[in-house]
């Protein structure tokens, strides 16, 4: 082990004078490989005096488009929710590579292809509504839940927020991404940590979170069943996915 | 009779200050920034007036480096949305912890969900269920949107949240993205923010006196949300705004009853930049300053950061020498003896004090003495 050791010194030691030599005569490019070769060399000169052999490089990303990895992300989480944490789960459980920004047009292409061809794709990622039959800013949900779980009444975002909770400290993994996301929302979860900065036991945010959840419950069923209700009488099937325009409703309204 | 024909006068008067110049509307920025200096004239009858002062001061060519920078806006943004994400979450535990909000409590509306043009009269109904009806009606606000008379036009206000507790009462929540480092923040950042949250806190008392509910019902104490430390985490603390609430209710009334401060002024008198066909100024820039010099200005440094005409105050303040460019608290010691000069000559004895100015001029005396025992 120690020749090795000696060799890679030898090595570094010249590679560190051909770089010095490279910029003396300003050949940057010769001087970018010789670096190159140095920082790997070193990197395998760190390797063998700690012990510890390099890691292998990380899996590349898979080839799941956008629109399936929120799908992903929304079927674990099971409610209506915001792009941001749509990210952090599929990140976290999905090894996903979706950034927020991504999603911004999501919901209108989906719109766009739905109104092309109605029902032509197994699942759509459609908006909430809000008690206005409107769409609900910033909330995504899939055309595969029934219309109860589609819909935001006033405790419902609180009551999708726990339910998500649930959801998350649900799946069983140690990725460190999943734990801090855990220890986000535990946060605000009362009795769902107890005080030590530790990560909290996903087995106690849930029961905390369904403590929680059993309070709003009652009211939260009942004002989601009528907002379903009118949705399903009011809505065609486009505003049904997406959402009514808020101006249409008003006028409906005005005119019954 | 005479009184209605006063008031007519005075609007009349008003806008022929403004001239052809459209109108600025005020946001809770402004109308924030009018408590933090009560005393300047200029300001006030500008403001009353409702000229868009940005344009004056470059018109003069003393343009302010206004506004927010873009950067503060963004982060202003992210954390306010880190907030109120996943149902105001963090929010919810912050109010739980700092006004023991019950956990049943968590109705979340927001007044967004209709048109912008509705947003007003919609929050409207919403305040007033929930002030008619007590608890069952609902818990968080979002995005409302509040209206208050200025000086007879009517500003629309945005604050972050407004919270309606079981007490009884609503709690205005303000988003800053400074940091509490330690249990402190920046005591200026603070000021500013209970001063815009003191405009929101107002603004809904008016809301609701309108609807026949007790104005009292709004809480005289804001939740301020800030991050705590250097990490992301937001912190909330209840800040007593009761004495800007009272700085800005005089200032308001202030600004209606405008009549002395017009009546000293001569009847030619108006800052209009005419503007042109394209909208740009075409008044002479020397005839729009001098108008301007004829209101009094009480210029502080303070101002810097508050009031879109500084420069222009501060060159005039520095042209006279006066003494305000020195601060409020030498301007406040130097009681009665308006520039520079004059209480340097009072110090060292080439200028006699006039009437009621001896006991500024033996400490300016005593000042120097000490001073030149210094330096030798």
């Amino acid at each position: 082990m120690s020749d090795r050791l000696d060799d890679l010194e030898r090595r570094i030691d010249e590679l560190r004078a051909g770089v010095r030599k490279a910029m003396r005569v300003r050949d940057g490019a010769t001087a970018r490989v010789l670096r190159a070769e140095l920082r790997s060399a070193e990197r395998a000169w760190d390797a063998l005096v700690t012990g510890v052999q390099p890691k292998a490089k990380e899996h590349p990303p898979r080839l799941v488009t956008v629109r399936e990895q929120v799908h992903q992300g929304l079927r674990l989480l099971g409610a209506a929710a915001q792009p941001r944490l749509v990210v952090a789960v599929s990140e976290a459980f999905f090894g996903g590579t979706i950034r927020s920004n991504q999603l911004t047009s999501l919901r209108r292409d989906e719109e766009r292809s739905f109104r092309s061809s109605p029902f032509g794709r197994p699942y759509y990622l459609c908006a909430a509504l809000t008690d206005r039959l409107s769409p609900a800013r910033g909330l995504l949900t899939l055309s595969a839940w029934p219309l109860e779980r589609r819909v935001v009444g006033p405790l419902s975002p609180r009551v999708d927020f726990l339910t998500c909770a649930i959801a998350v400290a649900e799946q069983e993994t140690d990725d460190d991404r999943a734990v801090r996301l855990l220890v986000r929302m535990a946060r605000n979860i009362p009795g769902a940590t107890d005080g030590s900065l530790g990560p909290p036991d996903p087995a106690r945010v849930a029961e905390a979170a369904r403590a929680e959840l059993r309070v709003h419950a009652e009211r939260d069923t009942r004002d989601r069943a009528e907002l379903a209700e009118r949705a399903a009488a009011q809505l065609g099937d486009v505003a049904r996915l997406f959402g009514a325009a808020t101006l249409s409703t008003i006028k409906k309204e005005k005119a019954k | 009779m005479s009184g209605l024909k006063r008031e007519g006068d005075h609007v009349h008067r008003l806008d022929a200050l403004r001239g052809t110049t459209p109108q600025q509307p005020h946001d809770a920025r402004a109308i924030a920034a009018l408590a933090a200096n009560p005393g300047c004239t200029r300001r006030a009858l500008m403001d009353g007036a409702g000229i868009d002062k940005d344009a004056a001061a470059q018109h003069l060519g003393f343009p302010a480096p206004f506004g927010q920078s873009p950067f503060a806006i963004t982060r202003g943004n992210v954390f306010e949305s880190l907030v109120k994400a996943d149902g105001c979450a963090e929010l919810l535990r912050m109010l739980r912890e700092l006004l023991g909000l019950p956990i049943a409590e968590v109705s979340y509306h927001d007044v967004e969900n209709v048109g912008a043009h509705l947003r007003a009269a919609h929050t409207r109904a919403l305040i007033d269920r929930a002030a008619g009806e007590g608890q069952d009606a609902g818990t968080l606000y979002d995005h409302p949107l509040l209206t208050l008379e200025i000086a007879g036009h009517t500003a629309y206000l945005e604050p972050d949240v407004v919270a309606f507790q079981l007490g009884g009462r609503f709690h205005i929540v303000e988003i800053k993205s400074f940091a509490v480092v330690d249990g402190q923040a920046d005591p200026a950042a603070v000021a500013g923010a209970a001063r815009q949250a003191a405009v929101y806190v107002l603004a809904l008392r008016t809301l609701l006196e309108e609807l026949g509910h007790d104005p009292l019902k709004v809480a005289h104490e804001v939740v301020l949300v800030c991050p705590e430390n250097f990490a992301n985490r937001p912190v909330a603390t209840l800040v007593d705004v009761r004495k800007q609430l009272a700085v800005l209710r005089r200032q308001l009334t202030r600004m209606t009853t405008l009549d002395r401060l017009l009546e000293g002024l001569p009847d030619d008198l108006t800052f209009d930049l005419r503007p042109g066909e394209d909208g740009r100024p075409t008044r002479p820039v020397a005839e729009l300053a001098d108008a301007l010099r004829r209101t009094t200005a009480r210029y502080a440094p303070d101002c810097l950061s508050t009031c879109d005409l500084c420069f222009f105050c501060r060159d005039e303040a520095r042209q006279e020498g006066a003494s305000d460019l020195l601060g409020r608290q030498v301007r406040d010691e130097l009681g009665g003896v308006a520039s520079v000069a004059e209480a340097l000559g009072l110090a060292d004895g080439t200028r006699d004090p006039a009437e009621g100015q001896e006991e500024i001029a033996r400490l300016l005396r005593n000042a120097e003495r000490l001073r030149k025992e210094c330096l030798n």
